[in-house]
């Protein structure tokens, strides 16, 4: 039970850093665009700027976003997988895509349209996040020793 | 006990100097109840326009608030920061009547929408006349960041503030389309052939500056022009614009995005101009107004701005164009959305919000 529910927040932990991965490529990779000076030094600097401030920093801490969002999904997965045969990493993968996925979808509802999230404010932006959300359920399903 | 005593006396004295600086202005409401006032502008003493961000353009007529907005106003957009926003007279409104509204318009059978500058005449209470004179390119889906506000140079050319839509904001560095921008047009909606873009290929040839955000305030004070805008958490600005100039957004900035996210770690780059004050946290600047009346001598050759967050109002002591001090009044009003100074030298506010009050601040 202490295994798996340390699993379940290494699995939000890696979505959250995975999303602050992807709104700091998002923003310096448009810098670069402009012609200013982004080194990988500053790449960093601005990565480890961001886990901090977007999960202590900003109007909603990102973590407990992805968390809710996520429990929320793992649960539905795992109720899902009592009566549908699914291989367990894809079903948990597909869990987290959707939970990544409404996150970036419902925000802008409850801010006047606006994607509060910079790098989800394009498709590609949406399917890479989505992606991310993936690529964290299904990490999480695959260290789940029990089966469900 | 001496020690004590003089403390306290000490004290005391000082308590009694804020209290005679609290007494040197009061208020007087000219008009309550309000939906969201955005826009002043003053006639003259007793006779005052104002808009709603709701959609309605309001009179004050010898002291009293005209029941009745006033007709004619196009169809507006109201939602999130849109709706009727900038008012400005025309320099020649005396004889001409003419003014200048500016508003988010919807698009026709489309969920777009755009900020919208017309020109009419006031005559009876109606608008008359009215013309679309500028209208910002592209479109956007959001109902955010669309700038408004109004002012004329002294050519008598009007610029105009057009904010970065919020979810367009990388577009401000791009010459091709109105996000962040000022524009420059003249009254009839031509665009003055000096312009600094006219004869940049792929530029919109009424850009006059760029590299803005949400711009809430302008004014032109001896020919130099000050704008005020918001950053985002953090970094809002007062600039001094020229024409041609990029003012950085969002490749520079003070700010932090509001999911706490860097949205540039740089705040310089040769070619980009820097603000001439900054506010680190956000006060949320809207309106802005200089001073030159003679009912607050002391207020002489200020910028006064007002401001949403916390909600006051911050002069600004200028000196060569440039900050030499800044003051915080008016705090007990809750947010302010625009100051406007007044031929008898008293100034003008609206509070925010939908129970909005237009307030005059006179000396005690």
């Amino acid at each position: 039970m202490m295994k798996n529910i340390l699993y379940l927040l290494l699995s939000i932990l890696l979505a959250t850093c995975l999303v602050i991965f992807q709104e700091t490529i998002s923003n310096l990779t448009w810098l670069l665009s402009v012609e200013m000076p982004v080194t990988f030094l500053i790449f960093f600097s601005t990565f480890f700027d961001n886990l901090l401030l977007m999960n202590g920093g900003g109007a909603v801490p990102l973590i407990a976003l992805i968390g809710m969002g996520m429990c929320s999904a793992f649960l539905v997965a795992r109720i899902l997988l009592i009566w549908v045969n699914v291989n367990k990493p894809v079903a948990y993968g597909l869990a987290g895509a959707v939970a990544i996925l409404a996150i970036v979808l419902l925000m802008p509802l409850a801010f006047y349209n606006l994607d509060i999230l910079a790098g989800a404010r394009s498709i590609l932006g949406k399917s890479i996040l989505t992606f991310y959300g993936f690529l964290s359920g299904y990490f999480f399903g695959s260290v789940l020793k029990k089966k469900v | 006990m001496i020690r004590k005593f003089n403390m306290l006396l000490l004290t005391a004295l000082f308590a009694l100097h804020i209290n005679a600086e609290e007494t040197t202005y009061q208020y007087e409401n000219i008009a309550e109840n309000l939906s969201h006032p955005w826009s002043i502008a003053v006639i003259d003493e007793n006779n005052i326009l104002f808009t709603e961000l709701t959609g309605s353009l309001r009179i004050i007529e010898d002291g009293v608030l005209n029941p009745m907005p006033i007709g004619g106003v196009p169809d507006i957009l109201f939602a999130g920061q849109g709706g009727l926003s900038g008012l400005i007279l025309d320099p020649e409104f005396p004889l001409n009547q003419k003014l200048y509204l500016s508003f988010s318009s919807p698009d026709k059978n489309q969920k777009t929408n755009t900020l919208e500058v017309i020109s009419a005449k006031l005559i009876a209470g109606n608008l008359t006349e009215v013309k679309t004179i500028f209208k910002a390119f592209p479109s956007r889906d959001t109902a955010a960041h669309y700038g408004a506000r109004m002012a004329f140079l002294e050519d008598g050319t009007l610029l105009i503030t057009s904010g970065d839509g919020f979810n367009y904001r990388e577009r401000a560095q791009y010459l091709d389309n109105h996000f962040g921008k000022i524009i420059r047009i003249n009254t009839d909606g031509s665009i003055p052939k000096d312009n600094p873009f006219i004869n940049h290929k792929n530029a919109k040839p009424e850009i006059w500056s760029y590299g803005h955000r949400n711009l809430q305030g302008i004014v032109v004070v001896q020919g130099v022009v000050y704008e005020n805008e918001h950053g985002p958490m953090g970094g809002d600005e007062l600039n001094i614009v020229e024409p041609s100039k990029n003012y950085g957004w969002p490749a520079i900035t003070y700010g932090k995005d509001y999911s706490g996210a860097t949205i540039s770690p740089f705040t310089e780059k040769e070619g980009m101009e820097l603000p001439i004050k900054y506010w680190v946290p956000s006060i949320a600047p809207s309106g802005m107004a200089f001073y030159d009346g003679s009912l607050f001598p002391e207020w002489k050759n200020s910028l006064f701005i007002s401001a949403l967050v916390p909600g006051d109002v911050r002069r600004l002591e200028m000196l060569n164009s440039k900050v030499i001090n800044e003051e915080i009044l008016f705090s007990d009003l809750g947010r302010v959305r625009d100051i406007a100074t007044s031929p008898n030298g008293s100034l003008i506010l609206a509070t925010d919000g939908p129970k909005g009050k237009l307030i005059r601040v006179v000396r005690k």
